[in-house]
Order: C-alpha cells, then structure tokens, then sequence
C-alpha cells in the first residue's frame, strides 16, 4: 500500500507523517503519532468521539483523508491542557460540573466546544446545543455538558 | 483490501484532465462525508480519488444579478451567510439540518445534489429556487435546470469526466419568500423522513407564484407542480393551502413508499401538513423582509 | 458530631482529569506487545444449516495468524442456559450467529479475511414472533436442549411465576377494573465506547483478560467453567478494567466474542483484541429485553388497589442470556409498586429466530413499570380518581412489607408525587393538545441478592506520606464513583480526597464483589469502604497512642538542645492514652476531649511515618480490608425475599405537547423527583438522573431497534434514534433525602431509578393531552397520529 508523507502542524508543532494513503486523519493520530483521545466510536462521521479541530473548524477526522492535511493545522484534546499541565478552562469546566461521565465522547465534546468558543466566546445555549450535536453522549443528557460549556466561557471572558 | 491513489489536483483543468486519464477507475471526492462513508460500509473503493478540495476558487456565495454559489461551498459557509439566510431561506433551512456542525464544516452543496440521495436536505430548497447547475467537462461548460438534474437515485446527468461547477439561482427568485421542512423524528443529525420546500410570490394576500418541492417523496428530489398549479392566483388561505398539500401528497406529485424510516400514509399526512406551513411561513418571511 | 467535611459536596471530578485530556486508555487504546486483532464472520441467515466453509481464500491472505471455524474448537455449550456454542458448527439460529474468527495483525486485515471466508447455507424456516412461535408445528428454534434431550416447544423452561393473595376474590370484591396490553421493544444499551476485550495468555496458560465489564468477577466463573471443558482446568484468570466507555447494563453476561478472543488467543499464542465497531454493537450485542404485557388491577370504591394480575410474554430470540432473567426484576415493581395486596404475575420466555436480549438500565423494570403505570392510569379513570391522587392513595409507605417480602425502610414517594405535582401545576387547565402525566418506581437500592453473595469488598492502605490506595472490587464505568467513594473515604479516614488513590477492576487486587449493576456501588462500596477505614483508622490511633509520645519527647529533646532554658510543659498524656481517645480530622490526629490541643494535635503523616520507620523491628503500616454482605435474602422458590436493604422510589412528571397533525410529542417539562436517601455529592447525582431520564425520554419516544424478518434493519446512529444535544428536555430534578438507617451517609443508590418510570410519565401524558393512548413503546408519531384518526 502506497505510503504518503504529509507535514502539517499538530498542536502547534510541524510534523510530519509518513503512512498509507488510505488512511484517515484519526488514524494517524491514533496510530502514527501515539494520540488516542479522538476515539473511532462510529467511523463514519455519525458520533463525534473523533472531533478535532482543522483550520479553526471542528471536524470528524474519521472521515479526513490524510492526504488533505497537507498544510494544515490540527488540534487535538492532547494539545489543549498548558505545558505545565494547567488545565484549559473547558476541561476544567467539565471536571467541575459534571460534564464527563464516562469520558469516551468527552476529548469530542471538548473540541466541538472549543470551536464554538474560539468563533463565538459568548454563545447562546442554542448555540451551544448545535455546537454538540453531532456528539453523541449516552451518560449525561447533555444538561451539565452544556452548563459545563457555559462555565467555561465565561471562565474564558 | 482497500486501497487506492489519492490525487489531489489544486485547479479545474488539471481535475478535468485527471478525470479523463483515469476514466472509469476515478471517483470525486469533495467533502467526503459521503463518500469516505461509501467506503468504509462497502470495503470497496475506486482507484483512484480524485480530490477536488484544493479547488479553492469554487467555493464562494455571492449575488451578482443572479445568485451564484460555488460547489465546494460547504453547507457552514450557507448556513453562516446572511444573503443565503434572508434571500433563499429555504436554502439556509436545508444547509443548517445537515449532520452536524463538523460534517456541515466540510460537506459541499455540490457533493450534497451529485450523491443525488432521495433526502438530500439542499435538493428541496435548490427545486423550488429554481436552481441552474453548471457542470464542466472536457467538452466544455453545460448546465441544466436542477429539475433536470437529478435522473433517478443516486443518479444524476452528470458525465464522469465531468465536475459540477456552480449552483446559480436567479435573480428574479429575490422576490419570493421559501422555506423548507425536514421532518425527522429527532432534532440533528438525520435523514428527513421527508422533506418539503416551498417558495412563494405575494401580490397582497394572493399567491401570485409558487414551487413546491418533496424529497424522499419519490425517487428523486420532485417538484409538485400539480399542487403549484391548483395554488397560483388563489389566497393564502386554509382551504386552499390544505388543498394543495392534498394534492401534493398525492399520486399526481409523488410515489410515497413505505420504508424503514417512515411508512408511506405518514409521509402523506406530512405532506399535507407541512405543504400548507411552509408556504405561509415562507410567504411570512418575504413579507418582512418587504417590509424592512 | 461536626460537620461532614467532604460528603454531601459537590467535589468535583479531578480525579479523573485524565478524561478531559485524552489521557485515559481505553479498551480501543490498549496495546499489548505482539497483539493480533480478530474479528468475527457473522451468519447471513435467521436460521440455516451450515453446508461448508471455505476459509482457504482468508488463510492466504498475508498477515493472517489464525481463522478458526466451530470444526476447529471444542464444541463446549456457554450462556446462561448452556444454549449455544462459540463458533456455530451446523446450525445458525439468527443473523448474529458466530460462524468463524480471524486473528490478523491489523484489524483492517482481518476485515478483509472475515470478507473473504465463503459459507454455503441451506436455509431452514424460521420463526419471528414470540406468540407464534409458542404454537404447535412451528419451526423450533432449538432441536434439543443443552443436555441433549429433545424438545417440543419453543417456550423456555424458565417458569417466572409469583403469586400473593387470592385474584379471584380481589376481582370479584373490585369496584373497578381495568385491564391493557402494552409491550416495549429493543433499545440498544448505546455505549460509547463498544465492546471489547484483549486476551492474553502466559506461557503457562494463565489468562489475563482486558475487559470493558462491570463485572470482573462474573468472567471469572462462566470463563472457568469453560476452561474445565477445554482442557484448561484449574489455570488462573484474572480480569482487568481498561477506562469503560460506559455500560448500563451491557457486560453482565460473558459475550460470545470473549470467548472467540480466547480461542484465537490459544491458537496463536498471541495476546487478542476484539473490538465491535459500531454496526457490531448494534446487531452483535445483546439489547434491553422486548416485552409484551396483559395487566389487570381492580380497586374498591375508595381507590385502593385491591389485585394486579399481569402475564408477560419475552421474545427471547435464539438463545438465552440475562434478558431472559429480567422477570426476576419485573416481580419487583409487579408486586411492590404502590400498596397492592394480591398479585399474580406470570413471564413465559419464548425463543425465537430473533436477536436475543440482556440487562440494560433498570433491568426489566422500565418494561414492567411501563404495564403498570400504564395500567394505574387506566383504572384511575375508570374509578374517576384524579391520576396523582390515585397514586397517592396507594403509595408505599416506610415500615411497609410488600407482599413480596420487601421491607421498605426509608421511602419518599409521598414527597415525590406531591414535588412532581407542584411543579407541573398539576391541576391546572391546559391549552388543547397539551397534558400532564406521571408514573413513579420502586427499585433496589442498597445491593440486589440476585447471587448468593451480594458482597463487595474495599482495600486500603496508607503510605507514609498520607496517601491512600484504595483497591476497589467494583468498576468505574463513568458513574462517578472515583469521586464520591473518595469523598467517602475521606471523611471516614480523616483525610482529604486528593490524598485517595483508587484502583478499580482488576481481578488479582481486588477482593470480591457482585458487579457494578443494579444501583448498588454507592452503597455497597460506601458501606465497604466506611467498615475498612473504621479498621484502618483503628491501627491509626493505636500508632498514635504509640508514637505521639515519643514524638512529643524528642521535640521536646530537640527544643532543648537548641535552647537550653527551654522549659518542657506539663503534659496530660491521659487524653492521648487510649485510641479511643483520638480522631482524625483533616489530616490531623487530635485528643477528642481537646481537639485544638498545642502538643496532642499532630500530623497523621507524622504518625504514620514515625510507625514505619521504628528502628527496632516493630514497625508497622496501616493496611485494611472490608468485605461487606449485607444481611439481604435470595429470593426463594416463590420469588420473595427481601434482596436489597433499602429501596429508591421516585416519581416523573411530565409536560407534553402534541401536534395533531403530525403526532409529534414535544416535552414541555420533566419534573424528575427522587428519593436518593442523602445526596453525597449533589451535582454528580443530578449528572446520574438527567441521564437517566434522557435515556427515558428516548426509550419512551424514539429509540427502537427495527428488527425485520430476524436482521437489525437501523445498526447506526443515523437510524437509530437516540436523543442529541439539539432534542431539549427541560429536566427539573427534585432531591428527596430521607436519610437512610443503612446506607452510607444515609445514601441509597440512584443509577437506574431516573430512567424506569420516565417513559410511563409520558405516555400517561400524551393520553391526558389528546386522549389517545399508546401502549406500544416508543411513542413515535406515526402510532399517535393513526391512534388520533381512529378516534376520530
């Protein structure tokens, strides 16, 4: 299988990855570059356990062909927590109110919402809700993820 | 295995010239939300993709006289436009109902009518805003009315060597209101169990045109012109909106038919429902913006 | 008795810190050295004969390390009633049927592999419906039963029967009766995370088995059990818990694709990991138990209920797991919701050619709930009583013993009602096509003696630092247990909840314990966990009688070496003399008797350090363990018995509008009322009952798997209708703490109750709105708008 070798930048660092054509951006960050908090609940972009952030938007990156990385930048929940470990408001949010329970949809849920965040810093519950709904989450109804989100802005403000 | 060659050419000519080298073997992707999807249920993929993401200059929204939208413009960038949102609501009705914010992040109105899925939440609103597709190929430029577009499911008049280029709605559609309804059993991510888009001409309280257009009603997106027939010149009324929602509902418009998702006596009831509240929100959207 | 420091707050969930910051591993992010993937070829049939397999195309393939079909295993029959095999041989019963296996190393190999293994069937007849197939000269299912006997029916040998009182004379002595037919469907458990294991084993045939369970200790018995059949008696297995992506309910049973993991694990010598993608989880994993109902209760002219008398029918599909156990729950709500003093109930599990069930969420309860608050509506009507006041006639009240034997202590559900009804304005007038309803439940809440033992077992030990490792018998499957159990363990110890390290799922630490299920962490591990700190706060003090004297005196020693006109003060060394004496508070040991004592006052680190490091082969650390079983009966032959020491009771009351031209439900308000006993850290308990009553709203009103003809028809989220962010319900939770004698700090468990009575609410809703009834879960528009036609 043909190998492709794509330079993008990862949570602020040029990297590069060497691996088959075929495979998708989660893929490479699950395999290639060790990073597993985006998760495969689905594959088929209907969940949202993969979301990361391409170019500033939150995408499935189970449906990314590799190859249209190229020159990108991605962020991951990996990338989010400060060098020293401080947590970033949203994580700290979602510790405090609740808003993880299991915690497999939750590196997803992260990153919808700090998309949302990062183009709208004071949204509407409304807002919040379409930000999320592409990521399922069978522990929490929602309420304090979005309670969580809420917090978090206005941490962020 | 799955396995195949990922090509991605950063101009139309060059895409145009790939698709004609690999002929039969290639496949376009653009988004990949359907496509990458394809591949991953089937275990099976074409030889060659060819990437038409990198085609940057296809991807805008804008009024010229005519409204033109590119092919790659994701159903984000409709949704978060203004023009799309106030002039073709219908359009933003459709866009917004997509998936979700990450799959309307990359999904293209273009990738969303070739997939020519019987639900694809753009076909209803393009229908009654009386959209132009432009396609080109190594023949040159074509384009044809999107009534014409689709040709059966998952079937469209688009050539393999060819790319859609651009969705251009008139100018004169400016002066009707539309709207659309995807009628689904929960709020996001979904296919619509049906879809109606509805767009209006007032002249004071009388219709004075009218499209109405039903996804997941019949093989393909449709236009009830039986229904638009009986609807012109007549009253924004109950009786007549109710009449006209019948009349769509029925065999003259569409061929319902049972299926895991809904069953065919419902999608009528839908139809006769939601024809009627499309067109009086429709008609009240382009009373306000008359009005400001 | 001071304050509780910790219990009762909101602390928040930094223990797991490692889940917001895509640290946390998890079944799909756990490698072993030398790993294979496997993966399973599934029947293409409800119910064939298997001709021939052709496994040659897929042993070819390069990276393919085993194929294993039922001709190369043991044919050793599994599951709860021994009904089938791991890889089928001859005969395929449904479409999930395990035909043959790849290992590969790379899971997109053994895809390929499974894809190209050609099995020729001879189609059989097949039966779908569980009335059906209970007829005379219908295809069965099973020719012969586990030991070889033949069979006659397709009805299983599972007689669920309970009988209390006389029926005939409550009938006849009814002022009223009503009588329904209601059934539930499949729902799918929807995990995030799916299924999966890794098995491993060492060179002496030792297993190790990496499992999203929440019961390690389930595996180890049915896993055994197996092993003596294959050649493996007496060899050692031990179960460990990656981080689960949830379970509600889904991991009682050991699945067939454990078992399969084992087999390619044994062939290749290399560790195996199964892991369900999500169509697989959807058709491949047993769902929540399908139900049909025929309920009859009759009260007397003050509205007392005088019998309910229900017979249910399960579609049990091919084989059997935990689902076909789920009437051992329903007898629970059948018999003790609302004072009802004769009862009958009958559960006949029928195979069928369909897709077989297991526990989720409430286990049987929501579908018997579902009969009987459907039912209490109905014959409310009928004696012209007003739904609440109805419900609060007959409520169960503390001291009561149902006539299953249950001994309510604690009960709330007269303050649940009445929250629920406040809050709704219930007896307001509403706007057409708008209604209130409401339904309540009774659950197990301090453990559930469905086996012999109903123990759990709890660890600790301190370092000399101060920190805590707690080894926990039980599983953290995102409940939230890390926290409260830390909080718990803080406040008894005396310690900081940051100071508590805790280890859940791994079989070889841990001691003993039922399962994560049935609502009874909470309590049973509180309980655990407050009995090994009291032992361990004990060796505590009992080293501080010891050592704070001699800390004391060499202070005193150092002070004076420093300062030679230091005078020594006179001590009273009387209030530290005894372990009875001291307590320890926040990190501090102190006399009791002067708890802010200038010299008695000392750090426990210090104490614990100074017992470590003697010097004189004494020395000593602080280690303890608690193997609570509470003092519960197994239900006997006539199904009663007291089975948990406390019970929670709630009420849902719900809000609805429908649309009557498109029978569309929109819920305008959920009023989520629980007797919780004593809230130990409100916000997570509010996180258990709002997703709890969302996977109610769900049940009640678009989840469904659509089985046609035996096959899964909707295996992804697209068809399958779980609720998103964008599907609000307004939840209003209201918090009963009563307080109870037996649970931790007063607490009882609250896992299941928020889901059980929340899709009864509903419906009782929907009739008070529009008048029509729908006794078919879920509630989907098409069965409301065809109920409102035929009404006209």
């Amino acid at each position: 299988m043909k190998k492709v070798s794509i330079s993008f930048t990862l949570n602020g660092n040029s990297v590069t990855a060497e691996v088959p054509e075929t495979w998708t951006l989660l893929k490479t960050l699950r395999e290639y570059f060790e990073l597993t908090g985006a998760k495969e609940g689905c594959g088929v972009g209907e969940c949202g356990a993969c979301t990361v952030i391409m170019d500033g938007q939150a995408i499935n990156s189970c449906l990314c062909p590799i190859p249209e990385v190229e020159g990108r930048s991605v962020d991951t929940i990996e990338g989010l927590a400060g060098e020293d470990g401080t947590l970033h408001p949203l994580q700290d949010a979602f510790l405090k109110n609740n808003g993880v329970q299991c915690g497999y949809c939750t590196s997803g849920m992260i990153m919808s919402s700090k998309a949302l965040l990062d183009q709208k810093p004071d949204p509407t519950e409304e807002e919040i809700r379409t930000a999320i709904a592409g990521n399922f989450c069978r522990c929490t109804g929602y309420v304090q993820i979005v309670e969580s989100v809420e917090m978090a802005a206005k941490e962020l403000k | 295995m799955i396995d195949y060659d990922y090509l991605r050419p950063d101009n139309l000519e060059e895409a145009l010239r790939l698709l004609k080298e690999y002929g039969p073997k290639a496949a376009i992707i653009a988004g990949g939300t359907d496509v990458m999807v394809k591949i991953r249920n089937t275990r099976k993929a074409p030889e060659v993709l060819v990437s038409i993401r990198g085609l940057n200059d296809l991807r805008y929204i804008d009024k010229a006289g005519d409204y033109r939208i590119g092919a790659l413009t994701t159903h984000r960038m409709l949704e978060e436009s203004d023009l799309v949102k106030t002039e073709l609501s219908a359009l933003y009705d459709g866009a917004s109902k997509v998936g979700s914010v990450q799959v309307r992040n990359v999904a293209t109105i273009g990738g969303n009518i070739c997939n020519a899925a019987p639900s694809a939440d753009t076909a209803g609103p393009l229908l009654v805003l009386d959209a132009v597709v432009f396609m080109e190929g190594p023949d040159g430029k074509r384009s044809v009315p999107i009534t014409e577009f689709f040709t059966g499911t998952y079937r469209t008049v688009l050539k393999r060597e060819e790319v859609l280029t651009e969705i251009r709605i008139p100018g004169e559609m400016e002066e009707f209101g539309s709207a659309y309804w995807k009628h689904s059993r929960r709020k996001a991510m979904n296919l619509p169990i049906l879809g109606i888009a509805v767009s209006v001409k007032m002249d004071d309280q009388i219709i004075s045109d009218v499209r109405i257009g039903l996804t997941v009603a019949a093989p393909t997106p449709v236009r009830a012109y039986k229904a638009e027939d009986f609807l012109k010149g007549r009253p924004l009324s109950d009786e007549a909106l109710s009449e006209a929602g019948r009349i769509a509902a029925s065999t003259e418009c569409c061929s319902l038919r049972d299926s895991l998702r809904g069953e065919a006596w419902y999608r009528a009831e839908i139809i006769e429902t939601y024809v009627p509240r499309m067109a009086r929100l429709a008609a009240e959207r382009i009373s306000k913006r008359r009005s400001k | 008795m001071p304050d509780n420091l910790f219990v009762g707050k909101s602390i928040p969930r930094t223990i797991e810190a490692d889940k917001v910051t895509g640290k946390a591993v998890y079944i799909d992010d756990l490698k072993r050295p030398g790993m294979l993937y496997g993966k399973i070829l599934y029947s293409s049939h409800a119910h064939a004969r298997i001709k021939s397999i052709d496994t040659s195309r897929a042993e070819r393939l390069e990276g393919v390390r085993a194929v294993l079909t039922g001709r190369d295993i043991p044919d050793v029959r599994v599951g709860f009633l021994k009904d089938q095999t791991v890889l089928k041989r001859d005969v395929v019963r449904q479409y999930r049927d395990e035909v043959a296996a790849v290992a590969a190393i790379d899971p997109d190999i053994a895809a390929e592999a499974v894809r190209l293994i050609k099995v020729e069937y001879e189609q059989l007849p097949a039966v779908f419906d569980p009335y059906e197939a209970m007829k005379e000269g219908v295809p069965l299912v099973h020719e012969v039963d586990a030991r070889g006997r033949p069979l006659k029916s397709n009805i299983l040998p599972l007689p669920w029967k309970f009988k209390a009182g006389d029926i005939d004379q409550a009938r006849e002595d009814s002022a009223f009766i009503s009588k329904d037919r209601v059934s539930t469907t499949w729902v799918n458990q929807c995990c995030m995370g799916t299924s999966g294991c890794i098995a491993e084993f060492d060179q002496n045939n030792n297993l190790t088995l990496y499992d999203q369970t929440n019961v390690i200790f389930g595996h180890i018995g049915r896993i055994t059990e197996y092993f003596e059949q294959i050649g493996l008696r007496g060899k050692k297995i031990r179960v460990v818990n990656p981080v689960v992506g949830g379970s509600f309910g889904t991991k009682l049973d050991t699945d067939i694709y454990e078992f399969i993991a084992i087999q390619l694990a044994l062939k290749t010598r290399k560790p195996v990991k199964i892991l369900f993608d999500r169509e697989e989880e959807f058709f491949a994993l047993p769902p929540r138990q399908p139900t049909v109902f025929t309920i009859e209760q009759g009260c007397d002219r003050e509205g007392r209920l005088l019998f309910r008398h229900c017979e249910a029918v399960l579609d049990n599909g091919a084989y059997t797991s935990w689902g076909a156990t789920t009437p051992s729950v329903m007898i629970m709500p059948m018999s003790s919701l609302y004072r009802v003093p004769n009862v009958y109930f009958k559960a006949t599990c029928v195979y069928t050619n369909n897709i077989y069930a297991q526990a989720m969420r409430g286990y049987g309860n929501p579908q018997a709930t579902f009969a009987v608050e459907t039912s209490m509506d109905s014959l409310a009507e009928a004696a012209g009583i007003d739904p609440a006041e109805f419900r609060l006639i007959n409520r169960n009240r503390p001291g009561d013993h149902t006539p299953m034997n249950l001994k309510i202590t604690s009960c709330g559900l007269e303050e649940c009602i009445t929250a629920v009804k406040e809050k709704l304005d219930w007896d307001e007038k509403r706007e057409e096509g708008r209604g209130v309803g409401m339904a309540s439940l009774i659950h197990v809440a301090g453990g559930a003696r469905v086996t012999k033992s109903d123990g759990h077992g709890i660890m600790i030990k301190l370092d000399e630092y101060g920190h805590v490792d707690v080894i926990e018998s039980g599983t953290d499957q995102g409940q939230g247990s890390p926290t409260v159990i830390s909080q718990i363990v803080a406040e008894a110890l005396g310690v900081r909840p940051e100071d508590i390290f805790l280890t859940f799922g791994d079989t070889a630490l841990a001691l003993w314990d039922a399962g994560t299920h049935a609502s009874r962490h909470t309590f049973m591990a509180g309980n655990a966990a407050i009995g090994a700190c009291a032992k361990a706060k004990r060796q505590i003090l009992e080293m501080a009688v010891e050592q704070i004297p001699k800390i004391i005196k060499r202070d005193f020693k150092r002070k004076k070496r420093k300062d030679p006109g230091f005078v020594e003060p006179d001590l009273d060394f009387t209030l530290i003399a005894n372990p009875e004496d001291l307590d320890i508070r926040d990190r501090m040991i102190f006399p009791k008797k002067d708890p802010d004592h200038p010299y008695f006052k000392i750090p426990l680190t210090q104490v614990l350090r100074n017992g470590l490091h003697v010097g004189i082969g004494q020395s000593k650390v602080v280690v303890a363990e608690e193997f609570y079983d509470p003092p519960t009966e197994m239900l006997n032959w006539e199904m009663k018995g007291n089975l948990s020491m406390t019970y929670a009771f709630g009420t849902s009351g719900v809000e609805v509008e429908v649309d009557k031209e498109t029978g569309e439900v929109k819920i305008l308000k959920l009023v989520s009322a629980h007797d919780v006993g004593k809230a130990m850290n409100p916000t997570l308990l509010l996180g258990q009952i709002y997703g709890a009553a969302y996977t109610g709203v769900g049940y009640g009103l678009t989840e469904e798997i659509k089985v046609r003809n035996g096959r899964v028809m909707n295996p992804n989220f697209r068809d399958y209708q779980m609720l998103t962010a964008m599907d609000v319900v307004p939840i209003e939770p209201v918090i009963v703490e009563p307080m109870d004698e037996d649970g931790p700090f007063g607490a009882k468990g609250v896992g299941e109750p928020g889901l059980v009575p929340t899709a009864p609410a509903i419906a009782n809703a929907v009739y008070n709105a529009i008048g029509v009834r729908i006794t078919d879960l879920p509630i989907t528009p098409e069965k409301v708008l065809k109920a409102l036609k035929e009404k006209g």
